[in-house]
């Protein structure tokens, strides 16, 4: 290995980061982020699942969602509490998510962006078939 | 799958805060699952979807901060638990005795098999020393097995050791070493009689044996010096500096020696002994032995070069053999017809570190490996006693304990809580015993030292080890025995055990089995205790053939010169002018002291007999029964050649009519030989293990050696007086000379030392195995009388005699004491049978033995459990009816 090689990487490694720590959000963090602002108060694990798979029809694992959850509250995107005991579920509370200011402002400005590449792709016709 | 065992599983990796939400999700979605696909495919669904959850983004998220024990509930464990052990003196004492008995002994023993195993560690250069060791087959006594016909011995020739110094250049040092010569040591007005070791200058150089005066390299160049240790230093100099000093030492002829050097005295794991040491060279008869390589008289031991390749070595030893006596060897393989593929002669060789644990070759203090072993085992088996105890006797008690369990869980302690205080409290207990094992330890190291013939101290070093030993066996056993009572304590549900009801009685059925198996244990011990005793007691009292009581063995400290004799003939005539003196004989060796054999051929076949030389006043002095023939006499010159010999050797010989034949053990070819006048019982002149060989006796003292011991008889009565006689009448004749005496019958019980020690050891562990598995009876006896002290009630109101309740209570104890003696008998018999296999004059084992051993144990076990079961059966019905 030149020493060229190791610069570039430990470059992008940092740049990554920076991103991250900023204005980044994976695709599924996004996904379960909006999920928990559609919600609203009665976002928690299952019904992010069952909202996934309803609203986009995709399937998702249960303990993905949760890991992203408790990523997204590390990160301040969203916080959680305990609700109320159901019937259901074997008497244990839901841990019930809601969206930060912070994650609200998040999603909108990926939108922004996004909104914005998507402008500067040159708008094709399509032609009927 | 269960769906909470696979919860559980949830539970063990989740982090508590995630856990309920992460919980209820995932049964949301099993209850909607076994509603679609029924319970079955739910649960395995939710199995699967816990095991995603098994990933490290949700494991990290655990705060790992070990939390072995709960830290918040430590007090009150401790309180509860020094509460419990106050409240319950008797059966804390119990079970903290019978533990701290059995960690003494697992020290002890642990220090035993370190001892043992330190035996010779200490050299320096002791990988690369090595001792020769021979093994000869015997072509010259045809009355041998041919697989008993190899003879290892450590003891060579005298020239082997310049020979190997000579010839074999990865021979760096070499030296022979005789450890138990003996002689007179004069220093000005001080006399005593010394060991003496001889040695060769290479000696000081191989050995780590630190010179703490001398000149290692110059040592032993001039033939008349002498290295001595410091206590004899002491003892003949005061504090005066030894060296230069001359001691005079008669061992064989007075010669006067200059001490050159001083040495460290070898500790007592020391394969090697030595307080007095002398060049090889003043060993009598040195010159001549030079030239004899058919004599294997001398240990010789070599340090070999580093790096020295020791197959080439052996290859090497062989080839020295062949030079040296390759003639002598095929002349004897002749002689004997020996096929040529049996090697005549061969040198192995054992490296110092090794030399104690090897009993195929006979040393001085060699050891056999599997004493370790056995005590080893006796260790093990009384701290399984103890632990034994330990549980039967917390499961026994769980009964009073039950109400506070349940209320442990009500308030809310969790099953593990419960199990850590349970084990607490033996561990602590355990801790305890420790400290009591430990003090016991320290206090019965000396009589342990005694027994085993060990110098062991406590020191710093063995001191941490000890407490070491204590901590971790107190851990094990605490943690051990805890364990299973803290499980069934733990177990209990709180509900049944608050409704009230407390007469229910603890299940002991289970403990039944391990009370017998202790038991049996304590009765493996007693039939084999009693066994070793009774065939000790059978070889001290057995008669002999010859009278050893009353019986004084006085040296004559001439060593082996004719001067002997002529002590013998003034001596006898100085002490038969006191009246209770009644007989004084001479031999040339007492019983005990060594033997000589003569291996002969006559009419073309091999014979051997023990020899001795005595005076006519041997065989009247031992009350020995000639039963053919007359007894020496010294008015008949011829008798100088003449013979009296054993039964056994008349037999070996074939004689019809023993007083007309003669004996030619000199294979002398111009005459018969030694016309045999008598016939003597056969007698054990060597110990029980052996059985009784050809023998015989004559006045031969030129060949058969001179007179080197007196035997003087006498009454019984007033035996100090006698002998303070006889030590005076020394003193006067002979003032030069040490008055050394010992008794004929203490000699002959010597033989069986190191029996008498084993048979003390096993005594003492039956004895205090007897104590704990009694104790543990006595706990579990009273703690079942308690259990029935309602139904004991009710029998008395209802009319029950005394007598009737004693049976009662006592009448499962038997059936144990039963069971176990029934499963113990045939192992002790196995093993007795075994340790009896090394006397050739045993005791039978008899089933009155077995009967007798189990009586004595069935009235130990009552004598145990009546305390409780007549206390049980005075109380009166009211007192522990009124409750109803």
């Amino acid at each position: 290995m030149t020493s060229n090689q190791f610069y570039s990487r430990s470059y992008i490694c940092f740049t990554k980061y920076i991103q991250m720590a900023k204005e980044y959000l994976g695709e599924f963090e996004e996904l379960v982020l909006t999920m928990v602002g559609i919600l609203s108060e009665d976002a928690y694990g299952n019904a992010i699942v069952t909202e996934i798979r309803e609203r986009i029809g995709r399937e998702v694992n249960l303990s993905a969602v949760h890991i992203t959850l408790y990523r997204l509250e590390d990160k301040g995107h969203v916080k959680s509490h305990m609700g109320g005991a159901t019937k259901s579920r074997g008497g244990r509370r839901k841990r019930i998510y809601t969206i930060t200011n912070a994650g609200l402002a998040m999603l909108r400005a990926m939108k922004d962006a996004r909104v914005d590449l998507w402008k500067l792709i040159p708008q094709l016709k399509i032609v009927g078939i | 799958m269960k769906k909470e065992r696979i919860l559980r599983f949830l539970e063990w990796f989740c982090p508590p805060p995630l856990y309920e939400g992460i919980e209820g999700d995932l049964l949301e979605q099993f209850e909607i699952d076994s509603k679609q696909v029924g319970e079955k495919r739910a649960s395995k669904r939710l199995f699967l979807g816990v095991l995603k959850f098994f990933r490290p983004e949700i494991i990290l998220r655990n705060r790992f901060t070990l939390q072995l024990i709960n830290t918040i509930m430590m007090g009150n464990y401790f309180k509860v638990a020094t509460r419990n052990i106050q409240k319950r003196k008797l059966y804390s004492f119990i079970n903290a005795f019978g533990l701290s008995i059995g960690i003494a002994f697992c020290i002890l023993i642990f220090l035993f098999i370190q001892d043992e195993k330190s035996f010779d560690q200490f050299h320096t250069n002791g990988k690369r020393i090595y001792r020769i060791e021979e093994t000869s087959y015997n072509y010259w006594n045809p009355a041998i097995e041919e697989k008993d016909r190899y003879n290892r011995s450590a003891y060579v020739q005298v020239p082997l050791k310049q020979a190997l110094k000579d010839e074999l250049p990865e021979v760096e040092y070499a030296t022979r070493f005789n450890p138990e010569g003996s002689g007179i040591v004069k220093y000005g007005n001080k006399v005593f009689t010394e060991t003496i070791s001889y040695a060769d200058g290479d000696f000081f150089k191989m050995f780590s044996f630190k010179l703490l005066s001398g000149n290692a390299d110059k040592l032993f160049e001039n033939k008349l010096e002498v290295v001595i240790t410091p206590v004899i230093a002491e003892k003949y100099f005061g504090t005066d500096d030894p060296i230069g000093k001359t001691l005079l030492i008669d061992d064989e002829g007075e010669k006067s020696y200059t001490v050159a050097g001083v040495i460290e005295a070898p500790p007592a794991n020391s394969s090697i002994d030595f307080s007095i040491l002398l060049p090889q060279e003043n060993r009598s008869g040195y010159e001549k032995q030079l030239e004899r390589w058919g004599n294997f008289s001398t240990p010789t031991f070599v340090q070999l070069a580093p790096n020295t390749d020791i197959t080439k070595f052996s290859l090497n030893l062989d080839k020295v053999i062949q030079k040296f006596m390759g003639d002598k060897l095929s002349e004897w393989r002749k002689e004997g017809n020996v096929p040529e593929n049996i090697k005549m002669l061969e040198y192995g060789y054992t490296a110092l570190p090794d030399w104690h644990l090897n009993n195929k070759i006979e040393w001085h203090k060699v050891s056999n490996p599997q004493y370790s072993y056995i005590l080893g085992g006796i260790a093990i088996l009384i701290l399984l006693i103890a632990s034994i105890n330990y549980i039967s006797l917390a499961l026994t008690t769980s009964a009073a304990r039950r109400t506070e369990v349940g209320i442990r869980k009500v308030v809310g302690a969790v099953k593990n809580q419960l199990i850590y205080q349970f084990g607490l409290e033996s561990i602590i207990l355990a801790l305890i015993s420790m400290f009591v094992g430990v003090t016991l330890v320290i206090l019965f190291l000396p009589a342990f030292n005694e027994y085993t013939q060990k110098g062991i101290a406590v020191t710093l070093s063995n001191g941490i080890q000890i407490v070491g030993v204590g901590v971790l066996l107190a851990f094990v056993v605490g943690a051990l025995a805890g364990c299973y009572p803290a499980l069934f304590l733990s177990g209990f549900r709180p509900a049944v055990v608050l409704k009230g009801r407390f007469t229910t009685k603890v299940q002991a059925g289970f403990t039944r089995p391990l009370v017998i198996m202790q038991f049996a244990l304590s009765a493996f011990l007693i039939i084999s205790s009693i066994i070793m005793y009774k065939q000790m007691r059978f070889i001290t009292t057995k008669d002999l053939g010859y009278n050893q009581h009353q019986i004084l063995i006085i040296p004559t400290q001439t060593g082996w010169q004719k001067e002997g004799n002529k002590v013998v003939e003034q001596f006898r005539t100085r002490l038969l002018q006191e009246q209770d003196i009644l007989s004084v004989a001479g031999t040339n060796m007492s019983f005990n002291r060594g033997w000589s054999r003569y291996g002969y051929k006559i009419n073309g076949e091999h014979k051997s007999a023990f020899v001795y030389s005595v005076d006519p006043d041997y065989i009247s002095t031992l009350n020995m029964e000639v039963v053919m023939g007359r007894n020496f006499d010294s008015s008949i010159l011829s008798d100088s050649n003449a013979v009296v010999v054993n039964e056994a050797l008349v037999k070996d010989m074939k004689w019809d009519d023993p007083l007309n034949s003669y004996l030619n053990y000199r294979e002398d070819s111009t005459s018969h030989g030694a016309k045999v006048i008598g016939v003597v019982k056969d007698y054990h002149f060597r110990s029980l293990e052996a059985k009784i060989d050809p023998l015989f006796l004559c006045m031969d003292f030129k060949h058969s050696g001179a007179l080197t011991t007196m035997m003087v008889k006498m009454n019984s009565e007033g035996l100090p007086k006698t002998m303070e006689k006889i030590g005076k009448a020394w003193k006067e004749m002979y003032p030069d000379k040490p008055y050394d005496y010992t008794f004929l019958d203490e000699d002959v019980a010597k033989q069986y030392k190191s029996y008498e020690r084993w048979m003390s050891i096993m005594g003492l562990s039956t004895g205090f195995a007897i104590l704990i598995s009694c104790l543990g009876l006595f706990g579990l006896a009273g703690i079942n009388a308690v259990n029935r002290t309602k139904e004991i009630g009710i029998r008395k109101v209802m009319g029950a005699e005394l007598f009737n309740i004693f049976v009662l209570l006592n009448k499962q104890y038997v059936w144990l004491a039963l069971i176990a003696f029934v499963l113990a008998a045939p192992a002790s018999w196995y093993s007795m049978n075994l340790w009896l296999a090394d006397f050739e004059f045993k005791i039978a084992i008899g089933w009155q033995l077995f009967v007798g051993s189990m009586l004595v144990g069935l009235s130990i076990a009552l004598l145990t459990v009546s305390y409780h079961a007549i206390k049980t059966a005075f109380v009166n019905p009211a007192e522990t009816l009124k409750y109803e």
